[in-house]
């Protein structure tokens, strides 16, 4: 952002992102290439860095030996359910507060901001008792349908993108007859695509990776998503884990497509999440 | 599935002007059926669950039959529980080590970033991928480096001559590793945050500091510094309540194929206060005891957040 670049500052600081970026990468070259090693080979001594010959098939025996595509089933119908409802939970009370006007909204809404503080880990228990007597554990339920009862940081998302929105528009659709339901759905909500794509990213990332919930309310294995999926099969794999770290490797396929398109989106979340 | 939608819309308006004659179409009702959802989240997720946790807290439960009152018994026993300590000392000498660590690397990491670079997409895309990985997956990864037997970081030792290490089955050394890879994990994303702070810092404040004959450091310190103390403020109180709740990393890392019971070793040395809370409560059945090691919990970190506030007014500059 210098007006004149400091030719020096700027070689330091490709030299510093440079070393970084192959930090962050090594790890994950090493594994893919391990990946593609037999086991004799994985697990050579001094490490030999490319795999010889390259075994593809080691990929094809993750989903030909285990549940894989069943646990990525499970973790994809969580991930879409949860998305789905945060998009719908967040947008609709993230507008009440935005633009209509009601008894104790402050308070309310000081209430959603205050729900943020409180640390997670004081509600687990009851919320495991909770969904216990509802019959649901062993199943995916509680995995999603928390997100359909509007989490306090989507709210605040939502609000902010309603609150920018100029009066006309409210005015014009008032005009028309429209209910606010009408005017939330019809005109406000396309107008907040950007922050809903960010919620989007948010919810599918938390979602796909989420292991604690899983822990927690999943026992039998075919209801297992990907990561606690790939978790359980290190003990079936022990001395073969050369195929741990394939079927490790292809969870990450989806959540780095979903990312690349959005990478937008997720720079503006992260950043906000960092301001006041 | 548009239209269906809007037809959807339109009956449901319908019933609600029928009711408008009623009185109850104002927009105070409408407001009340959209925050339906969170008032539901709030009176039952919320209210309930901290009301009914802090009861079992005080009570004796295995979930099978109805919790019984017991006082202050579980308290009694937190005090005299050894690895109820151990685990508090490991997660703060967890935090101590991480939340500095990895403020600082992504302060540096920002700055750096912040400016007109080629290929600037790709750096932080390569900053990006573990923190977009599940725990699983950076346990294979982080494998390939901290292996015993054939990971990389003990070849390297090994070509320089040194001894080779058992890395997370070593007592010693199980928190720093943990450490080391929980900021590989997270540095990208704090990096993030930080350029979001540096944008907002105004380019006329930096040349009137070069007017003045500050240097790149002189700069840092008297402009980068006290302008975004505000971010570095909330990148400080969010890691380190974050960190302080941490479970999936340990039980992922320290586990076995997921045995939440064999998670937090080698001999208790990276048991944390959320992994012990875990095994009481949904490995032995005591609800109880681990609503009480939550209150405990929840309590340390309400006066974290009560200090770190206190400080903020000693070293954060905000615009006015």
């Amino acid at each position: 952002m210098q007006k004149n670049p400091n030719k020096k500052r700027k070689v330091l600081s490709y030299i510093i992102i440079t070393i970084s970026s192959l930090i962050m990468l090594t790890p994950f070259i090493t594994a893919a290439l391990n990946s593609l090693k037999s086991y004799v080979q994985y697990t050579a001594i001094p490490v030999e860095w490319i795999p010889d010959p390259v075994q593809w098939e080691n990929y094809v025996e993750v989903w030909k030996m285990t549940d894989f595509a069943q646990y990525g089933w499970n973790s994809l119908v969580v991930t879409v359910l949860s998305v789905v409802g945060a998009l719908f939970s967040c947008s609709l009370v993230g507008y009440a507060f935005a633009r209509l006007e009601f008894r104790f909204k402050n308070s309310l809404f000081i209430m959603v901001l205050g729900t943020l503080m409180i640390p997670p880990v004081v509600m687990i228990i009851p919320q495991f008792i909770i969904f216990k007597n509802m019959g649901l554990l062993d199943t995916l339920v509680p995995l999603w349908i928390l997100e359909w009862l509007a989490q306090p940081f989507g709210i605040f998302l939502m609000r902010q993108a309603f609150l920018a929105i100029p009066k006309e528009y409210e005015e014009a659709a008032k005009l028309d007859g429209c209910s606010p339901l009408q005017t939330y759905w019809r005109i406000f909500l396309p107008m907040c695509k950007p922050q809903l794509a960010t919620l989007t990213i948010f919810t599918f990332m938390a979602k796909w990776n989420e292991i604690m919930a899983p822990v927690i309310y999943l026992s039998s294995q075919e209801k297992f998503t990907l990561p606690i999926g790939v978790l359980s099969m290190s003990g079936a794999w022990f001395g073969q884990e050369q195929y741990l770290v394939a079927a490790a490797l292809m969870t990450l396929i989806p959540i780095l497509i979903v990312f690349l398109f959005t990478e937008k989106f997720f720079v503006k979340g992260a950043s906000s999440s960092g301001l006041k | 599935m548009k239209s269906e939608t809007n037809t959807l819309i339109n009956i449901w308006t319908k019933i609600s002007t029928k009711k408008k004659r009623k009185g109850l179409n104002s927009e105070g009702k409408w407001a009340l059926l959209m925050i339906s959802p969170y008032l539901l989240h709030f009176i039952v997720f919320i209210v309930f669950t901290l009301l009914a946790s802090l009861y079992f807290s005080f009570s004796r439960y295995d979930m099978l039959s109805a919790p019984e009152w017991i006082g202050v018994e579980n308290y009694n026993k937190l005090i005299n529980d050894p690895i109820f300590w151990k685990s508090l000392w490991n997660t703060v000498y967890f935090t101590l080590l991480f939340v500095p660590t990895q403020t600082i690397l992504a302060l540096i990491l920002a700055v750096a970033l912040n400016q007109q670079l080629k290929g600037l997409k790709l750096y932080r895309f390569a900053h990006f991928i573990p923190v977009i990985s599940s725990w699983t997956v950076v346990l294979y990864v982080a494998d390939a480096i901290f292996n015993p037997r054939f990971g990389l970081a003990n070849d390297l030792l090994v070509k320089l001559g040194l001894e080779p290490q058992k890395w997370l089955n070593d007592e010693q050394l199980v928190i720093p590793v943990l450490v080391a890879v929980a900021v590989w994990k997270g540095v990208g994303y704090m990096m993030v945050i930080f350029l979001a702070g540096l944008q907002n810092v105004p380019e006329d404040l930096y040349e009137a500091a070069e007017i003045e004959g500050a240097g790149f450091i002189g700069k840092f310190r008297h402009v980068t510094i006290p302008l975004i103390s505000g971010t570095t403020f909330l990148v400080l109180v969010l890691s380190t309540i974050t960190t302080f709740q941490a479970f999936e990393q340990i039980y992922v890392m320290t586990g076995n194929s997921g045995d939440i019971t064999a998670a937090g070793g080698p001999n208790n040395a990276s048991m944390v206060l959320m992994l012990y809370l875990f095994q009481q409560g949904f490995a032995f059945l005591k609800m109880g005891y681990a609503s009480a090691i939550a209150w405990v919990l929840f309590i340390i970190l309400f006066i974290i957040t009560l200090i770190q506030v206190k400080i903020q007014k000693k070293w954060v500059h905000y615009e006015k």
